[in-house]
C-alpha cells in the first residue's frame, strides 16, 4: 500500500470521527454512569460503600495504566483488530459480571477484564484520529470527545430504567451488549499509512526514543500536573455547593449548566484550534491558564450569580483543554509515533487523577471547607500551564510541522539511538 | 384512674369554620386529654358543645368561655385497639364548627416498586417503622388468596433478621419462580396491627438473554456491512490501479521500441492516459 505524505483530511476521516465519538461514549459513559449500579450492588451483595467503589476504581486504573500496551499492539498490528479484540474484552467483562456471585467476581470481570478492553480501545483509537487529520485534528478531536458528556446525560437514565425492569444482572447484560458496539466501532478504523511509519520502526523502538524525547517528557509532566487539578471540581462541586446551603435541585441544575458549557467549550475549542496559526501548545496554555484561575477564584464567591459564572467559565475552559491536550501530542512527536506517545501519557497523566481528589479530601478534612483543595487544584494547573511554556516552537508563529521535518526528525532520533547502542549495530 | 408510664396530653385548637382534622399516631396505651377552642359570634352560654365517637355521644366534658372564645375538653384512657379510631367536638351555633382526631398505630413502610430478582439467588425484604419503639414482627406470604404465615424453622430457605426492632428482614436464599409474588409484614403494636405489602418478582436469566442476542446479531450484521464495504471500495480501486498499471507498461514497451521520432503521439497519448 502506497504511504501518505498528507493525513487526509476528511472522507474516511469524519467515520473515524464517528467511530471515536461512540467509543468515548461506551468507554467513559459506562464509567461515569456507574454510580446507578452502585447502588444496587451494594444491596445485593450486603457489602460496604467502600468495597464496592472499588470495582469501578480497578476499572479506571486498568483502562489508564494498559493503555500503553493498547498503543504497543496497535503500532504493530494496527488500530482495527486492537480495537476490536478490545471491544469484546470489555463485552465479556461485562457479561461475565451478570453472572457475579461474590464481590470479588466483580473485580476481575469488570475491573481487570472490562478495563483491560478498554484500555485496548480508547487511546488507540484517539491516536489514529490524530493520523487522518492534520489541519483540523482539534475540530476532530473536540468533536469525537463530546461523545463523553452526551453519553452521561444519556446513560445514566437509561442504565436506572435498565435496572427497573431487569435488576442489575439483567442490566449489566444488556450494557455488555451495548458494549459490543466498541468491536463495530473498531471495524470503522480503516489502517492508514502515513510516509514516516516505516522509519520510526517497531513499538519498541518507538517507546525509547520517546523516553529520549525531551519536549515529550516535559509535555508528559506538564500533562500530569493538569490532571491532578482537573477532575477535583467534578467530584467536589456538588459538596462545596452543599456547605453554601445550596438546595439539591439547585446544585443539581448548576452541575448540568458546567457539562452542558464543557460540550460547548470542547466543540468551539476544536474548531478555534485549527483556525489559529501556531502550535495548538498556546492555546492549550491559555485554556489551562484560565481553567486554574476560574478554580483559584471559585472559593471566593458566595453569590449565586457569580459562582453560576465562575461555573460556567470553568466548565468552558476544563472542556475547552480536551481536544486541544491531545493535538499538542502530534505536533510534538510526529504521527508516527502516536500511538505509543498517547499510551505513555494517558498511563503517567492517570497518577494526577488518582492522586488529585485524595488530597483534595485531605486538604477538606484539615481544613474545614473546600477553599484550600479547590486553590490547590487551580495551583496545579497554573504549574502545568507553565511547564507548557518550555516546549519547542513556543514563541514562533511557524504552522505544524511538514512531514519532511517529521521524517527527518524521525531518522534523526533513530540513528542518534543506534549511535548509543553500538552492540546492536 | 391507673396511671401508665407513657401518657401525654394532647392539644389541638380549632379556630375555622372550615372542619379540621388531626392525626395521630398512638403506640401503646396512653392518658389522653383532647382540648378544643372555638370562636363563638353569639352569646357563649347559650351554645351546645358535644363530643362523639363516631355516632356515639361521650360523657365527662368539661367546657368554659372567656369572652368569645369557648374551651372544650374530653379526658379518657386509651387501653386497647377498642379505643383507637375517631373523636370529635362539635359547636352547634348556625354554622356548625367542628374537630376530629384521629388516633391510628403508625404505619409500616416497605417498597412500593417491585423487587426484582433471578432464579437461584437470594433477596432480603424490609419493612421498617420510622418512630416506634421496639415491636413484635410477623411475615406471610402468598398463596393463592390467603396469607400464608412463614415459618422459620422448617428449611434453611427463610431466615428473619429484626423481629423486636424498629425493622425487619426477610431473607431468602435459593429462589425459585414459585416464590414469586406478594409479601406481607406485619408490625403488632399493644393498640393494634399495621402491615405492608413487598411485591417479588422472580426472572429466569433467558428473560434479559434474548434483547441481549438480537443486540449481539445487530453488532455482528453492522461489522459484516463495514467490512464487506471496505472490501468492495478496495476491489473497485484495484481495478482502476491495475488499469493505469497495465497502461503504464504499454507505454514503457513502445518507449524502447519506438526511440525518439515518434514523440509527438507518444504525448498525445500519454495525456489521455493520465485523464
Amino acid at each position: 500500500m502506497a504511504h501518505r505524505a498528507e493525513p487526509p483530511d476528511g472522507g474516511w476521516g469524519w467515520m473515524v470521527v464517528l467511530s471515536a465519538f461512540f467509543q468515548s461514549a461506551l468507554v467513559f459513559g459506562v464509567l461515569r454512569s456507574f454510580g446507578v449500579f452502585f447502588v444496587e450492588l451494594v444491596a445485593a451483595f450486603e457489602e460496604q460503600a467502600a468495597r464496592v467503589s472499588w470495582i469501578a476504581s480497578i476499572g479506571i486504573a486498568v483502562q489508564q495504566f494498559g493503555s500503553p500496551v493498547g498503543s504497543a499492539l496497535s503500532t504493530k498490528y494496527g488500530p482495527r483488530p486492537v480495537v476490536m479484540a478490545g471491544g469484546i474484552l470489555a463485552a465479556s467483562g461485562m457479561l461475565l459480571a451478570s453472572l457475579a456471585t461474590t464481590l470479588t467476581h466483580l473485580y476481575l470481570s469488570i475491573g481487570l477484564l472490562s478495563g483491560s478492553g478498554w484500555a485496548l480501545t480508547f487511546t488507540p483509537t484517539l491516536a489514529c484520529l490524530s493520523r487522518y487529520f492534520s489541519r483540523r485534528r482539534s475540530l476532530a478531536t473536540g468533536l469525537a470527545l463530546t461523545g463523553v458528556g452526551l453519553s452521561s446525560f444519556a446513560f445514566a437514565p437509561l442504565f436506572q430504567w435498565l435496572v427497573s425492569l431487569y435488576a442489575w444482572r439483567g442490566a449489566l447484560l444488556l450494557v455488555s451488549a451495548l458494549s459490543l458496539h466498541l468491536v463495530a466501532c473498531g471495524a470503522l478504523l480503516r489502517p492508514l499509512s502515513l510516509m514516516e511509519d516505516p522509519v520510526v520502526g517497531g513499538p519498541g523502538a518507538q517507546l525509547t526514543s520517546l523516553l529520549h524525547h525531551g519536549p515529550f517528557l516535559r509535555y508528559t509532566v506538564a500533562l500530569t500536573l493538569i490532571n491532578t487539578g482537573y477532575f477535583i471540581p467534578y467530584i467536589h462541586l456538588i459538596a462545596h455547593l452543599q456547605d453554601l446551603d445550596w438546595d439539591p435541585l439547585s446544585a443539581a441544575f448548576l452541575v448540568s449548566v458546567v457539562a452542558i458549557s464543557d460540550l460547548v467549550g470542547r466543540v468551539a475549542s476544536g474548531w478555534l484550534g485549527d483556525a489559529v496559526p501556531g502550535p495548538v501548545a498556546r492555546l492549550l496554555m491559555l485554556w489551562t491558564t484560565l481553567t486554574g484561575v476560574s478554580l483559584a477564584l471559585l472559593p471566593v464567591a458566595h453569590t449565586p450569580t457569580a459562582l453560576m459564572a465562575l461555573a460556567v467559565a470553568y466548565g468552558f475552559t476544563s472542556g475547552a483543554l480536551t481536544p486541544v491536550a491531545f493535538s499538542v501530542l502530534p505536533e510534538l512527536v510526529g504521527t508516527g509515533r502516536i500511538y505509543c506517545g498517547l499510551g505513555l501519557v494517558q498511563m503517567v497523566e492517570s497518577i494526577g487523577g488518582l492522586l488529585g481528589a485524595p488530597l483534595s479530601g485531605y486538604l477538606r478534612d484539615v481544613t474545614g471547607n473546600y477553599t484550600a483543595s479547590f486553590v490547590v487544584a487551580g495551583s496545579f494547573l497554573l504549574a502545568g500551564s507553565g511547564i507548557l511554556m518550555t516546549l519547542p516552537h513556543f514563541c514562533s508563529l511557524a504552522s505544524t510541522s511538514k512531514p519532511q521535518d517529521r521524517i527527518r526528525e524521525a531518522v534523526e532520533t533513530k540513528v542518534s539511538l543506534s549511535k548509543e547502542e553500538p552492540e546492536e549495530d | 384512674v391507673p396511671r401508665y408510664i407513657n401518657s401525654f396530653i394532647l392539644n389541638h385548637s380549632i379556630f375555622s369554620l372550615v372542619p379540621v382534622e388531626k392525626n395521630i399516631t398512638l403506640e401503646r396505651p396512653s392518658n389522653i386529654e383532647l382540648t378544643c377552642q372555638f370562636i363563638t359570634s353569639g352569646n357563649v352560654n347559650s351554645v351546645n358543645v358535644t363530643w362523639k365517637k363516631g355516632d356515639k355521644q361521650l360523657e365527662t366534658i368539661h367546657t368554659n368561655a372567656t369572652g368569645s372564645i369557648l374551651y372544650t375538653q374530653y379526658m379518657f384512657i386509651i387501653t386497647d385497639s377498642k379505643q383507637m379510631g375517631s373523636y370529635s367536638c362539635f359547636l352547634e351555633e348556625e354554622k356548625e364548627q367542628r374537630g376530629t382526631f384521629n388516633f391510628k398505630v403508625p404505619e409500616v413502610q416497605g417498597k412500593n416498586k417491585p423487587l426484582i430478582t433471578y432464579v437461584g439467588d437470594s433477596v432480603v425484604l424490609i419493612c421498617k417503622c420510622q418512630h416506634c419503639s421496639s415491636l413484635n414482627w410477623t411475615w406471610y406470604s402468598n398463596n393463592g388468596s390467603a396469607q400464608v404465615p412463614i415459618d422459620v424453622q422448617m428449611n434453611d430457605k427463610y431466615e428473619i433478621k429484626g423481629t423486636n426492632a424498629n425493622e425487619t428482614r426477610l431473607k431468602i436464599t435459593h429462589l425459585s419462580e414459585d416464590n414469586k409474588g406478594s409479601y406481607w409484614c406485619r408490625a403488632a403494636f399493644p393498640l393494634g396491627e399495621s402491615e405492608q405489602r413487598v411485591e417479588l418478582v422472580v426472572l429466569s436469566y433467558l428473560v434479559p438473554l434474548k434483547p441481549f442476542l438480537g443486540i449481539a446479531a445487530e453488532v455482528v450484521i453492522v461489522v459484516a456491512v463495514i467490512l464487506l464495504y471496505e472490501t468492495h471500495t478496495q476491489k473497485k480501486k484495484k481495478l482502476t490501479d491495475d488499469g493505469k498499471e497495465f497502461e503504464q507498461i504499454e507505454q514503457l514497451k513502445s518507449d524502447d521500441s519506438n526511440g525518439i521520432e515518434n514523440n509527438a503521439p507518444r504525448h498525445r497519448k500519454n495525456e489521455s492516459v493520465s485523464q
